[in-house]
C-alpha cells in the first residue's frame, strides 16, 4: 500500500533565532528557490519537509524539521530535536544576538543529544558581499567551530551559495558512519523483499 | 511533506506541559505561555476529548491575548478542528489566516492537507450537499414563517 509519510533515514533539525533564514535554507534545499518578494513569515511551531538524496549510489531520505525561532517555542523546540542525527544551527552573520543564540543551541544539543552531529551555519553571506561587516568577526566563529569540532558553513539562501554543499556534507557524513550505512542498507533490502513477495503471488 | 495532521504528541510530553499548566492554575496565575504550550500538546493528542479541550484553551487565548499569539492560535485552531473532523471550521480558520498572510506556505500546505483528507473521506460532496440542505431549510423556514403570518 502507498504511504504518504516517508520513511526517514536521517532526521535533521534546523535551529536558530527567528528571521535568520531557517525556512529559506530548507526551501533552497528542497526546491532550489528563494522568494525575495515574500515578507518574512515566522514559522509556527515547526514545519517538516523531506528529500531523497543519493551518495555513492546509495539512496536515502532526509527528514528535516524546521523549528520556529521565536523564543515562545523554546521549550517546545526540544521535542523536535529529540533523536535528530544532525542539527544545523543557524545565525545571521550580521546579527550578534543571533550568534549568541546559536551558541546556546550548540550547548543545549551537546548536553542533551550527544550523538547529534552539529553543523554551524552563518546565513545571509550576500549581505557581507555587499560590504556589510560580519558580527562577530568570522575568525571568531571559525575558531569557535574548530574548538568544538563542528563544521562551519557560510551560506547565502538568496544566491544559493554553499547551501547544497552543506546538505551534501551532512548526507556524506551520515552515510560514512558504518552503523548508519547498515541501517539504510537493511531498509533497502526490506523494501526490495516486500516487492518481490508481491510479484510472487500465484496466478489464478 | 509529512502530514501535519498525523503528528501526535507523546503522553509524557503532554503530561509534562499539563503539570506546568495545572500548577499555575492552582496558584491562579496561568501565564499565556503555559496555556499555549499545554493547548499545543492537547490539539496534537490521540484523543478527541483532549483536542476539544485544547481548542477551548486556544479560543480563550485568542480572545484575550496580543496580536503575535493570535496568529499562532489560529493555526493550531485549524489543526485541532481538522483533527476532530470539523473540516468546515478548520478551513474557515485557514481562510482567515490567509486573508492576513496570503502567501504563507505553511498555512497553504495545511489547507491542501485538509482538503485532501476531506476528499479521502468523501466529504467534499457532503459539504456541498450540506450547503444545499441548509439552503433548503432556510427556504422552508421562511415558508413556515410566512404561512404563520398568513
Amino acid at each position: 500500500m502507498y504511504n504518504d509519510m516517508p520513511k526517514v533515514d536521517l532526521k535533521v533539525v534546523l535551529l536558530g533565532s527567528s528571521n535568520v533564514g531557517k525556512t529559506s535554507l530548507l526551501e533552497r534545499f528542497i526546491d532550489d528557490r528563494f522568494n525575495e518578494n515574500l515578507p518574512n513569515q515566522s514559522t509556527i511551531g515547526a514545519a517538516f519537509a523531506s528529500k531523497e538524496v543519493c551518495v555513492n549510489n546509495i539512496k536515502f531520505t532526509l527528514g528535516i524539521w524546521d523549528t520556529a525561532g521565536s523564543e515562545r517555542y523554546q521549550s517546545m523546540t526540544k521535542l523536535y530535536y529529540r533523536g535528530a542525527k544532525a542539527a544545523i544551527v543557524c545565525y545571521d552573520v550580521t546579527n550578534l544576538e543571533s550568534w549568541e543564540r546559536a551558541k546556546y543551541w550548540v550547548r543545549e544539543l551537546r548536553s542533551v543529544e550527544e550523538t547529534c552531529v552539529v553543523y554551524l551555519c552563518g546565513t545571509k553571506k550576500d549581505i557581507l558581499d555587499e560590504g556589510k561587516t560580519a558580527t562577530p568577526d568570522l575568525d571568531i566563529v571559525e575558531r569557535y567551530a574548530a574548538g568544538i569540532q563542528c563544521k562551519f558553513y557560510l551560506v547565502s539562501n538568496k544566491t544559493g551559495e554553499k547551501t547544497s554543499e552543506l546538505f551534501d556534507e551532512i548526507s556524506k557524513d551520515y552515510i560514512s558512519d558504518p552503523d548508519n550505512l547498515h541501517s539504510v542498507m537493511e531498509a533497502i533490502t526490506l523494501t526490495a523483499n516486500s516487492k518481490t513477495d508481491s510479484r510472487c503471488c500465484p496466478i489464478g | 511533506m509529512e502530514d501535519v495532521l498525523d503528528e501526535v504528541v507523546s503522553s509524557e510530553d503532554l503530561k509534562k506541559f499539563e503539570r506546568v499548566y495545572h500548577e499555575q492554575l492552582h496558584a491562579s496565575n496561568v501565564t499565556q505561555n503555559a496555556q499555549f504550550e499545554y493547548a499545543w500538546c492537547l490539539v496534537r493528542s490521540k484523543y478527541s476529548a483532549d483536542i476539544r479541550k485544547g481548542i477551548i484553551l486556544l479560543e480563550d487565548l485568542f480572545n484575550k491575548e496580543g496580536e503575535a499569539l493570535k496568529r499562532d492560535c489560529i493555526y493550531y485552531l485549524a489543526i485541532g478542528n481538522a483533527r476532530i473532523k470539523e473540516y468546515t471550521k478548520a478551513l474557515s480558520y485557514v481562510r482567515a489566516f490567509l486573508q492576513i498572510e496570503p502567501g504563507n506556505q505553511q498555512v497553504q500546505h495545511l489547507e491542501t492537507t485538509i482538503k485532501k483528507k476531506m476528499e479521502k473521506e468523501g466529504l467534499v460532496g457532503m459539504a456541498v450537499a450540506g450547503g444545499v440542505i441548509i439552503g433548503l431549510a432556510s427556504i422552508l423556514g421562511l415558508g413556515i414563517a410566512m404561512a404563520k403570518k398568513g
